[in-house]
């Protein structure tokens, strides 16, 4: 591999520990398939308008196994806006978004999240929804005719993530 | 090309039927017969002299399919200009003068009364020895993959388009416009991999010829218009070809850029009708931590598409039971040692229709294949293996079904008369022998009592520690060979008894094999579209359900019997394969294997039964 060394003499460690818990997450190991051509790069909007960010990147990174460095304090996995347009343009069906996401939650398992996902986090455990409720969005609700919002069943929700007992293995 | 057709034409040896389809093959090697379907051309080729006197005064305007509808035709045209034979033809759906009150133009100016409004289609029949494919290809249309914008902005074209527009004989004679104003373009972008190793599309494979038609396409316009910028955005550059890489670096010297990175998006400036595509340049990687993003503004970008196996293919496959790749394009009878031979004896393959390959590889296959086919109508006769399927006609119960599987057409039958098989047409692969439950059939060299008497020897002695396999000629049996080739271990159990194909094993024989105490049998051919026999094992697949079902009611573990597909360069998957049943077998109990035993005894036919009855009473 020609490019990309990060340290300038050292040689790339392939790491297949994280490799292989990372397929774990993510069904059919998809990231083995990215034979690097860009395509997700050229409509990403979160590399559009940071210099950080690069999915192309961060499929070469998943491919050495560089776990240290995707799942850092600093990870930029969080710019990822999700908005699919990797997975619309990926002619090897490597599902890039589906691969940071994954990512993600492997982030979040070691507990590294910027304070806004903890707010969500904490919004969602509390209410059932991402965004929190307010008048304001009741009104806007009336004034283009839909119903007002049905009651969230908390008591399921919080069924469904509390954490399994025996190991922590929750989403 | 132009002169070649003609040559060709003008051959004493060489009837052209242009304009016509086949319409039906039947028959095998060196006897087959062509149904031909000549359509009706409304002009007589022998009369006309291509005087353009009809083309002038023809009222009807068409898209011109040859220009790529960049320009018009008449309803009576020439669809290109080197056709053979050089006479107009007259499209009927297009055409007014059906009714010639109507009009009826170019048949009042045709002083050689050539055209013929009554002309109809015509079917001729041809006897011939051996049959070359060459159908050809289709282009791949980029309308899906709507990222590029080619349906939405007019200054996106395709390879094919690009190629009329710089052609002298094009719709511009040769001026190189863009589609919007007509103005030349200054700037042009390429993208490469246009519905080509693309998985999502269901195009995984390589097209083979649009990189060096790229290349080609940006030398041509260096050299016609010095002051063009070329831009050809591309995952890989495949120039492998002899003097390939040669015109590769002839490119790159006069200036065009290659950008490694597939554009994601193209966006148009709708005043100029300008592009913009924005692409991860992957080699340039900026220093201080910037991310490669470029945007480039371009005056027309070119679509380099890729190639598809011709829509015609279905139906000739049908007519001369012939089978596709995973790619969608003919298999050949053998990938490295038979690449031009079709596995229907008498058949041969030329150019794209086989795969993608450039004019050098179609040229070089077409000599192949003529020659082939020289050598085998000259010698005058054919050989043959001796493993050809021979019928009983007394014992044959006259129902056909050994007809109907037949991968290769090669048994005859009609209703109520017994079947008789084309042996030059056998490729001896057995299915026939294995569906037959009259037992009319007999497959030379692997006959049933042969095939038995290999699995009651085999599972004469201690039949409990072994793994029974089948294993068809080319593929299992072959990565078993590779297995022990590459000094590969695994569990010395298995006992494999070879067939040509894994079709030849019939329901009797597994069952034999079980009744012979077997506690494992495997059933192992080539990978599902990858048989030697066209689709031979499609019938595998459906004997092995049916006996999974037989075994399931006669209270016998399904399982024992195992299909497993494994190709001759398989050799580690035939070891996992062994070790896997070797497993299975430890967790057969002798019970079971006595339940078996018993379970599986063939039923005395009520035809014999009757019999005994008879003899007791007498």
């Amino acid at each position: 591999m020609p490019d990309e060394p990060e340290k300038k003499d050292d040689v790339v460690k392939v790491n297949f520990d994280f490799r292989r818990e990372l397929a774990e997450k993510i069904e059919g190991n998809l990231a083995s398939f990215c034979y690097q051509c860009g395509a997700c790069v050229g409509d990403c909007p979160a590399t559009m308008y940071s210099d950080t960010f690069n999915p192309r990147e961060i499929m070469l990174k998943v491919l050495y196994g560089l776990g240290d460095e995707l799942l850092g304090e600093d990870s930029v996995m969080w710019e990822c806006t999700n908005c699919y347009n990797c997975h619309e343009r990926c002619p090897q069906e490597v599902k890039p978004v589906e691969v940071i996401i994954s990512l993600k939650n492997m982030l979040a398992d070691r507990g590294i999240y910027p304070d806004p996902v903890a707010k969500v986090i904490k919004t969602f455990e509390e209410t059932g929804r991402t965004t929190p409720l307010s008048g304001a969005v009741d009104k806007q609700r009336e004034r283009f005719g839909l119903p007002p919002l049905s009651v969230v069943p908390m008591d399921e929700i919080s069924l469904l993530i509390e954490p399994a007992p025996p190991e922590g293995e929750d989403n | 090309m132009g002169p070649k057709a003609i040559d060709a034409g003008r051959h004493p040896n060489i009837e052209l039927l242009t304009y016509s389809e086949v319409e039906e093959v039947s028959g095998y090697v060196g006897n087959f017969v062509a149904t031909i379907r000549k359509k009706a051309r409304y002009v007589d080729h022998t009369l006309c002299n291509a005087c353009e006197e009809c083309v002038k005064v023809c009222p009807v305007s068409k898209p011109d399919e040859y220009q790529m509808g960049l320009s018009s035709r008449r309803a009576i045209y020439i669809p290109f200009p080197q056709a053979v034979p050089c006479s107009y033809i007259l499209n009927m759906d297009d055409c007014l003068g059906n009714n010639p009150i109507a009009c009826g133009k170019c048949a009042d100016v045709c002083e050689k009364k050539a055209i013929n409004y009554d002309d109809e289609d015509e079917l001729v029949v041809r006897e011939v020895g051996a049959v070359i494919v060459a159908i050809g290809l289709d282009v791949y249309d980029p309308t899906e993959m709507d990222e590029y914008g080619y349906t939405r902005h007019a200054n996106v074209i395709t390879s094919m388009e690009f190629e009329r527009l710089i052609c002298a004989g094009g719709p511009t004679a040769g001026h190189f416009v863009r589609p919007s104003d007509h103005e030349r373009p200054k700037r042009i972008g390429f993208i490469q991999c246009v519905g080509s190793r693309n998985p999502k599309i269901g195009r995984p494979y390589c097209s083979n010829i649009c990189c060096m038609n790229t290349i080609k396409d940006t030398l041509l316009l260096a050299d016609h218009y010095p002051d063009t910028e070329n831009f050809v955005f591309y995952q890989d550059i495949r120039a492998f070809g002899k003097s390939f890489e040669d015109m590769f670096q002839r490119s790159k010297e006069t200036g065009t850029r290659y950008i490694r990175g597939l554009p994601g998006d193209v966006e148009e400036d709708p005043e100029t009708g300008n592009l913009v595509v924005t692409v991860e340049n992957t080699t340039q990687r900026g220093g201080n931590g910037r991310s490669g993003l470029e945007r480039y503004e371009l005056d027309m970008l070119v679509l380099s598409v890729g190639v598809i196996p011709p829509k015609d293919l279905a139906k000739i496959s049908g007519m001369l039971t012939l089978s596709k790749t995973s790619d969608g394009f003919f298999m050949e009878s053998h990938p490295k040692l038979k690449p031009v031979d079709a596995p229907t004896r008498g058949v041969f393959f030329a150019g794209f229709c086989e795969s993608p390959k450039d004019i050098k590889d179609s040229v070089c296959q077409a000599g192949a294949a003529s020659s082939r086919a020289g050598a085998l109508l000259n010698a005058g006769q054919i050989q043959i293996e001796a493993i050809t399927s021979r019928i009983d006609e007394i014992e044959c119960k006259k129902c056909g079904l050994c007809a109907k599987i037949c991968p290769y057409g090669a048994i005859t039958w009609q209703k109520g008369e017994v079947a008789t098989v084309i042996e030059a047409a056998c490729a001896g692969c057995g299915s026939c022998g294995a569906t037959c439950q009259f037992g009319a059939i007999t497959m030379r060299h692997f006959t049933d009592d042969q095939l038995l008497a290999q699995v009651r020897a085999i599972l004469a002695r201690k039949p409990e520690d072994k793994v029974f396999v089948f294993a068809c000629n080319w593929c299992s049996y072959a990565g078993g060979d590779m297995a022990g080739i590459s000094r590969i271990k695994y569990s010395a159990s298995n006992r494999v008894v070879r067939t040509m194909c894994s079709a030849r094993v019939s329901e009797d024989m597994v069952l034999e094999a079980f009744r012979c105490g077997a506690p494992v049998v495997l059933v192992s051919g080539c990978h599902y579209a990858d048989c030697h026999y066209i689709n031979a094992n499609r019938q595998t697949v459906v004997r092995v359900q049916r006996l999974w079902d037989k075994l399931e009611k006669a209270g016998v573990r399904p399982e024992r019997l195992q299909l497993e597909w494994i190709s001759a360069a398989e050799g580690q998957k035939f070891a996992k394969v062994m070790n896997q049943m070797e497993e299975l077998r430890k967790t057969v109990t002798i019970k079971e294997i006595e339940h078996g035993r018993e379970a599986l005894k063939p039923k005395p036919k009520k035809a014999a039964k009757k019999k005994e009855a008879a003899a007791t009473a007498g």
